[in-house]
């Protein structure tokens, strides 16, 4: 990966050269970044050690916030249902994603159209989604129960159970990000350059192996890319999960935003909120730093 | 004025006088100013301070079905009346409650009237996001249903109050213009008087409900809110309390625990997805005829004769929320304040009084509304046409107050949360109700008690 | 895999995602009494009232307006920014370790959650007097998205093997013709994909447009639609309208945008 930037001849003189200078080539979207993330940062973190009560602002008071949250069982519980959320979803997400890129990379006839349909779900609204999902999952009016009734089970009333609520909230998202994990490794695989794989296959390797030894390394780096994308994303999924289960039965479903959104915007606990939210970041951002290291380790 | 102190935080007591006079509102919290609301926002509403004769004010209010009347109707009303003009900004639920109370604790002066959601007022009330009405010099219908106007009194005229407050003589501060209270819906195909007890609910249900193409009762059973809306018509009638006037919870005893009995004896004759219920299903359930009764508040009540949303026009009637000891619906009126910064108090308070006369309130109700006023909603031809407005006049007069306090939410996410994980374990179970009952609401019972601890504001 | 297998696959699939989507689509024109009134795969009494309320009552057209134009400026803005950054970040070997490290910034910044973002955001925006304008939600759209646009591209570009534009720039090429020129068409399928899912995300965020708007100036279609949910009910009938006629321009960009992520067209133009 090492080069340095030292253009040859150029035809534009200096203009071009300094315009490709690659530092330059960083400061918008630097400026971008830092415009949007430092102070919400910032505030995010003074905001967890501030003490709230009402909505109005006291003053320091420490880690008291994140003490509190430590021992709110709440927290705890949204944080393994999220977790376990993220897992069964993007696991399946990239699993199905996968093979519906493969399946469809090739020439197929209609392949434009098949491929607005299959990234449909994203295209709508999740608040939408969740609405209509839970039209569909609706003991009375939905067609689970219909379904489930053609196979000769009792009707189910899914969202009535934590169980049963909890895998129909994970099915509803792998419907609708599914096409997502699609949408990228499609444009990974179209975007490989085909003169190693055609000399694999020259080689004499089989459909397999050219996959798995050929493909998909050099799918790597998008699959993370994916990977990861799906990864933050899930972990703050709202809209859905709030209208088709506002976090219920019980806690089943109670993901750490829906927690977290009540806590700072019904409850008025804004900085228990905040600290909330900061501890997650920090969570997150470790598990973001382990994995990117390791997949440029695994790329040298 | 002296400080109290809490045990707890003896370096950081939350006083009447820091809350009140924003000492240390630095309103930082949000430290929002909607400069831009008057910026950028296509009503503008700074500097319009007008006399009683001119001028406008600007009313804010989250979207709701039972707002559109007073937004297409009565708003045009007033101005041809009066002469002042009236910018009206509605926003969904949750962001109108963030955008209201920023406006408020910066006076930043976006808005003359909020129009609130009941549970707000303790906290707009005791933060100074709203003005006293009394001291604007607001004059108060008598026509008014009592109950409902007590709504909007801080501290609250009867119930268990904030520690810091405990001390001082109601002052109105917000002023009901929907009566939102809960009443009963049946059927009168299967009830050939009105019910007025549980038991007579329950034996129609025994008699004439089949599973599943007819019900005998539809709840809301959503954890949080929604169940605790199915929850309190059952706890008050029973006896028990929400909080007693000690803040200790009053459903954890023998009558919380009769009442939730009471809804597990049910359980036969509901539809068995109730625990995902919320209003949407639990009205649907009714307007397609599938069910004989259910409780839920007033919104819905004119639907049930619209072709367009119901199955069963004409035949559904209103009552009263069923008895044990008593009858003891929930209340949650639309209630509007004016803003600590309003421009306009003077033609906030001539909105108010004009709103919620006696003449205007019959228009209201004419529409088939949830006035507020007795005349009209006692009123022979108007109840002729809407059969639910003696209904809600009674309940009104019968309602009981969820407790005052800002973490009233909180509380009924805490008590509802552990109502739905009962109702779940009950369904599934279909024994052993009085111990699911009990360890559940004691259960809730110790959280809510120590949530309340940890914020300090209640004296103990 | 037989062309019989492949394309039932495929049907089956395709019906998966469609379903909902169509069941969308027949809702919006249910009436309220028939959307709860058991199932049915088409409209008995079928009505337009639904979308009449929608731009009637819910002036869906003015949310319809403002998401448009602020999608259209931001995810340009950002994918022009953030493509040139990710550029930077696969070609050049950076000092102070910037090449890992403004990757995990630029994760970073996605990985705020919204709530945190809200109210500093207000606060910044009303400081310049840039709140309920479309332009407030410009800048900061086009911040946020600059952050998944590197994530994204810097792995597609990664995937272009540095001998073509070595090649051209011997040619007498600088490096940034050679960017346009070569290695932008080489990334189309890549940039097609960061584009669709730009919009989307764009289009479909909800808090941060809730909280820094307040009036049909700049409300998007996202707070429109959460309007339709009140205090404790939904209206489903012109949620689902709202959902339809909220998807088409997502879908039309999509079906513009689709014919990128075939190779063929790209990869010849230059051999």
């Amino acid at each position: 990966m090492a080069e340095t930037a030292a253009p040859r001849k150029s035809r534009e003189g200096w203009r071009g050269r300094f315009l490709a200078s690659p530092y330059l080539l960083l400061i918008p979207a630097a400026i971008a970044l830092a415009g949007v993330s430092i102070y919400p940062l910032f505030y995010g973190v003074r905001a967890s050690v501030t003490h709230y009560l009402y909505g109005r602002d006291f003053g320091f008071n420490g880690l008291t916030n994140y003490r509190n949250v430590w021992h709110d069982e709440f927290f705890r519980q949204a944080m393994v249902t999220t977790a376990k959320y993220v897992v069964c979803a993007v696991t399946i997400e990239t699993l199905l994603g996968l093979g519906l890129a493969l399946l469809v990379s090739r020439e197929i006839r209609f392949g434009g159209p098949i491929r607005v349909g299959l990234i449909l779900p994203m295209t709508i609204a999740p608040v939408v989604v969740g609405v209509m999902w839970r039209l569909l999952y609706d003991s009375g009016v939905g067609v689970t129960d219909p379904l489930f009734q053609l196979f000769g089970a009792s009707p189910p009333d899914v969202l009535a159970h934590d169980t049963s609520a909890f895998i129909s909230v994970v099915l509803v998202d792998v419907w609708e990000w599914t096409p997502l994990i699609f949408l990228i490794l499609l444009a990974g695989l179209q975007s490989l350059p085909q003169e190693p794989l055609e000399a694999a296959r020259v080689d004499g390797a089989g459909r397999v192996r050219l996959f798995l030894d050929h493909t998909l390394p050099m799918l790597r780096p998008v699959l993370f890319v994916a990977i990861t994308l799906r990864v933050i994303d899930a972990i703050g999924t709202f809209d859905q999960i709030y209208v088709l289960t506002k976090g219920g039965p019980g806690t089943a479903t109670r993901l750490i935003s829906i927690y977290a959104y009540n806590t700072a915007f019904l409850f008025t606990q804004y900085g228990q909120a905040a600290a909330m939210l900061i501890a997650l970041l920090a969570m997150v951002m470790l598990l973001m730093i382990v994995a990117v290291r390791m997949m440029r380790k695994s790329l040298r | 004025m002296s400080d109290s102190t809490t045990s707890e935080r003896s370096s950081r007591s939350y006083t009447r006088r820091q809350i009140v006079k924003g000492a240390l509102g630095t309103g930082a919290v949000l430290g929002l100013s909607p400069l831009a609301a008057a910026c950028g926002g296509g009503s503008s509403s700074s500097g319009s301070s007008g006399g009683a004769g001119g001028g406008s004010i600007t009313i804010g209010s989250f979207s709701d079905p039972a707002m559109v009347p007073f937004r297409d109707v009565f708003l045009k009303k007033f101005t041809a009346e009066t002469g002042i003009k009236v910018n009206y900004h509605e926003t969904n639920y949750d962001a109108w409650f963030q955008n209201s109370k920023t406006d408020g604790l910066n006076k930043t002066g976006a808005y003359d009237i909020y129009v609130m959601d009941d549970n707000w007022v303790p906290e707009y009330a005791a933060s100074g996001i709203v003005q006293s009405l009394d001291k604007l010099g607001l004059k108060v219908n008598p026509d008014i249903l009592a109950k409902g106007l007590d709504q909007g009194y801080w501290p609250p005229k009867s119930g268990p109050r904030l520690q810091a407050f405990a001390n001082d003589t109601p002052e109105l501060f917000s002023l009901v213009i929907i009566d939102d209270v809960e009443i009963l819906y049946y059927n009168k195909d299967y009830f050939p008087t009105a019910p007025v007890t549980w038991d007579d609910i329950l034996n129609v249900a025994k008699t004439k409900s089949h599973p599943p193409s007819l019900y005998g009762w539809s709840p809301r059973g959503v954890a949080g809110n929604p169940i605790v809306q199915t929850y309190l018509p059952l706890l008050n009638s029973y006896g028990g309390n929400f909080a007693n006037d000690d803040w200790s919870p009053g459903f954890a005893g023998p009558e919380g625990v009769g009442a939730l009995e009471r809804l597990f004896e049910f359980i036969p004759y509901m539809p068995s997805g109730i625990a995902a219920f919320d209003t949407s299903q639990e009205t649907a359930v009714m307007l397609q005829g599938h069910c004989t009764a259910m409780t839920e508040y007033t919104g819905t009540a004119h639907v049930v004769d619209d072709p367009t949303q119901s199955k069963v026009v004409g035949k559904i009637d209103f009552a009263a929320t069923p008895k044990q000891v008593k009858s003891g619906p929930a209340i949650g009126t639309f209630i509007c304040g004016i803003a600590s910064g309003a421009p306009n108090t003077a033609g906030a308070v001539k909105f108010l009084e004009w709103f919620t006369s006696s003449k205007v309130q019959k228009e209201f109700a004419g529409g088939g509304s949830a006035a507020v006023t007795g005349s009209a909603l006692r009123d022979a031809t108007l109840s002729a046409k809407y059969r639910w407005l003696p209904a809600i006049a009674d309940a009104v007069d019968n309602s009981i107050p969820k407790p005052r306090t800002p973490d009233e939410p909180k509380m009924e996410d805490l008590l509802g949360t552990e109502l739905n994980q009962a109702l779940v374990q009950a369904i599934s179970q279909k024994s052993g109700y009085t111990q699911i009952a009990q360890s559940h609401l004691t259960a809730a019972a110790n959280q809510i008690t120590a949530y309340l601890k940890q914020q300090g504001t209640y004296g103990f | 895999m037989p062309r019989v297998a492949l394309y039932s696959s495929i049907a089956v699939i395709l019906a998966i995602s469609i379903f909902p989507f169509w069941w969308m689509v027949d809702t919006s024109f249910k009436q309220p009494v028939d959307i709860f009134g058991g199932v049915t795969f088409y409209p008995h009494h079928p009505t337009t009232s639904n979308y009449h309320r929608l731009f009637n009552t819910y002036h869906f057209a003015s949310y319809l307006e403002n998401s448009l134009i602020i999608v259209a400026v931001a995810v340009s803005v950002s994918l022009a920014i953030g493509t040139l950054a990710a550029y930077s970040l696969t070609r050049f070997n950076l000092r102070f370790g910037l090449n890992q490290s403004a990757l995990v910034i630029a994760l970073l910044v996605r990985m705020i959650p919204g709530i945190l973002l809200v109210i500093p955001l207000y606060i910044t925006l009303a400081k310049w007097g840039l709140l309920d304008t479309r332009l407030g939600l410009i800048l900061i759209y086009s911040g946020l998205n600059t952050a998944f646009v590197i994530w994204m591209m810097q792995s597609f570009l990664a995937e272009i093997p540095r001998d073509i534009e070595e090649a051209a720039m011997v040619d007498g090429d600088s490096r940034l013709s050679a960017l346009v020129r070569i290695v932008l068409p080489l990334a189309a399928p890549g940039l097609a994909a960061t584009a669709i899912f730009s919009v989307i995300v764009t289009y479909n965020d909800f808090l941060i447009a809730l909280s820094l708007t307040s009036t049909t100036n700049a409300q998007t279609v996202p707070v429109g639609v959460s309007t339709l949910i009140g205090k404790i009910q939904i209206e489903y009938g012109p949620m689902a309208a709202a959902g339809v006629i909220g998807a088409l321009p997502i879908v039309i960009f999509a079906l513009v945008v689709q014919r990128h992520f075939v190779r063929g067209l790209t990869l010849g133009a230059v051999k």
